[in-house]
């Protein structure tokens, strides 16, 4: 299973940090979601793509996540050498988790 | 009375003529275009630096054309953050293309005082340290002092004066996106500046209408498999519809492809969010942990109980800076044996620009791991790579001189080496740094210049 079965979302820029909305399909999903899929997780899985920290908000009004992604554009749109340089993949990326 | 505002542009390059329905269906009391994104402003200033009459967005030609005619005929305001780097042309072009068209008594307001460019010595002598954000660096500081923008992001405060005095256009620079759609609700409720909880739904709802299609089901994970692809181009964009105590209904312009869900609100919600407790703004932090999304009937999902805080006491600016200039090639090699040709290719490129003064070289391979890097191991032996490289340098000579050094290794390269023509061809762009920083709101202050037709 991978998160996405668990959820969706969308990625943003600002400069060089991302943001990922991580939203639950269901109210128990969100509850799974926060539990368990915490910062460090995050920071973990996108390995050297994000180097600075990742920060969790929580949305219990929405049944969502979001999390902020320090230093995770290469300099950011105007700058990066990526070919997604706004990142726009990035949701993708996180939903792409194995999730059990 | 439901006072409605309608989204016809999130970036510049949008399709501004989805407002000519809004306007003749009667739908909506006034019509906001956002053009800026942190690029834009970077990508104006060359036009600017080519011709100073220019440094505006070319959709506010379509816009005074067009849309103008019609709008000025119904009594509806169009309110734009199009005029970029330089607002006061751009009034001056939709005064010479009204005039042209017959229109008469048209009042036209230009917003200026974002553009610090020319002050940011002034400032610093003044005491503003101009911080990086997300740094800690300061201005004086920093090495690269090549700035070619620095604009403030303004909040709503000098578009609600226009409106209020009358303004049939209103054309500023930098204004903070959600503040463009914020400043028509406070100008025709007459909201009290300090009454945060309704600033916020305003900014809540001028953040969801901002970024017109991917509220509507563009840019949506959670719509993707209830979107006709064939719809994508034609999405009838936002419309809120929004009561006298902030909270709002958002829709969008009826009998058109699209739809408004709670997922595509959700998504569209925290889009480039970072603490939804307090997203700032320079006129109320906003809360987005209170607000309530509930379902309206078909494509309608209302919106409540939105919460703010005290503004912030600085403004945010954004400085600009030119950093060098980037190429980019793409080679393909297939079977056999294709990573000892990649191989070749980073060595062979090496020995061509051994010399040269190339500042940062990065390889990705495209559909394996130009997207997700570490996330994607690479195949052991595909039978087939597209390698992108891209190089920097401080000036375009180098450049120049860089890709056809390795262009001249046409018929001494590995094995059934190809590269794709266009990138070949290609001009090097620059590299646009930006160093957003903050400043007291007390030295930035907005003018407004009225033209009458």
């Amino acid at each position: 299973m991978k998160l996405y079965d668990l959820a969706y979302g969308r990625a943003g820029d600002k400069g060089s940090i991302a943001n990922i909305s991580v939203i639950a399909r269901s109210p128990e999903a969100y509850q799974q979601l926060k539990a368990r899929l915490t910062a460090e997780r995050v920071k973990r899985h996108f390995g050297d793509l994000v180097k600075g920290e990742v920060v969790r908000y929580e949305l219990d009004n929405i049944e969502a996540l979001n999390f902020v992604l320090h230093d995770a554009l290469d300099g950011g749109a105007t700058r990066s050498l990526r070919i997604d340089g706004l990142g726009k993949s990035l949701a993708g990326a996180l939903l792409y988790m194995d999730w059990d | 009375m439901t006072y409605r505002v309608g989204s016809a542009q999130g970036f510049y390059g949008d399709d501004v003529t989805r407002a000519l329905p809004m306007i003749e269906g009667g739908h909506v009391d006034i019509v906001c275009f956002e053009a800026l994104s942190e690029l834009t402003l970077a990508i104006l200033q060359k036009d600017r630096l080519a011709n100073p009459q220019r440094g505006y967005t070319f959709d506010l030609a379509i816009i005074a054309r067009q849309i103008l005619p019609k709008a000025y005929e119904r009594k509806i305001p169009l309110v734009t953050n199009g005029g970029g780097l330089n607002p006061q042309a751009a009034a001056e072009m939709a005064r010479d293309t009204a005039a042209k068209m017959g229109l008469h008594g048209l009042k036209i307001a230009c917003v200026t005082g974002d553009d610090v460019l020319a002050r940011l010595d002034a400032l610093q002598a003044a005491g503003e340290e101009l911080a990086n954000i997300e740094t800690g660096e300061r201005l004086a500081d920093t090495p690269n002092q090549n700035f070619v923008t620095a604009n403030v992001y303004l909040g709503a405060a000098p578009i609600v004066e226009a409106l209020q005095n009358g303004a049939d256009m209103v054309i500023t620079g930098r204004v903070a996106d959600p503040c463009l759609y914020l400043a028509p609700l406070i100008a025709h409720y007459g909201w009290a500046w300090d009454d945060w909880n309704k600033l916020a739904s305003g900014i809540v709802c001028g953040h969801l209408l901002e970024c017109t299609g991917q509220v509507v089901g563009g840019n949506s994970l959670a719509a993707m498999n209830n979107i006709n692809p064939r719809h994508l181009p034609h999405l009838g964009y936002p419309i809120a519809n929004v009561e006298a105590d902030g909270s709002f209904v958002l829709t969008k312009m009826p009998g058109t492809p699209g739809c408004v869900t709670m997922e595509t609100v959700k998504e569209q919600l925290l889009y480039e969010v970072h603490d939804p407790r307090s997203y700032l703004t320079p006129d109320v932090a906003a809360d987005f942990t209170t607000l309530r999304l509930s379902p309206d009937g078909e494509n309608r999902i209302s919106v409540s109980r939105v919460t703010g805080k005290l503004r912030p006491d600085t403004l945010k600016v954004n400085i600009g800076r030119l950093e060098g200039y980037m190429r980019e090639l793409i080679f393909t090699f297939g079977y056999p044996e294709v990573w000892r040709k990649v191989d070749m290719l980073k060595a062979m490129i090496a020995e061509s620009w051994r010399d040269l003064p190339i500042r940062r070289v990065e390889y990705s391979y495209l559909g394996m791991n130009s997207l997700f890097g570490s996330l994607a191991p690479l195949p052991d032996d595909p039978l087939e790579v597209v390698a992108r490289v891209l190089f920097t340098a401080d000036d375009t000579d180098t450049l120049k001189t860089a890709v056809r050094r390795v262009m001249a290794n046409g018929l001494s390269c590995p094995p059934g080496m190809s590269v794709s023509g266009t990138t070949v061809g290609a001009e090097p762009r620059p590299v646009l740094g930006l160093f957003p920083a903050l400043v007291s709101r007390e030295v930035v202050t907005p003018e407004i210049h009225y033209i009458e037709v």
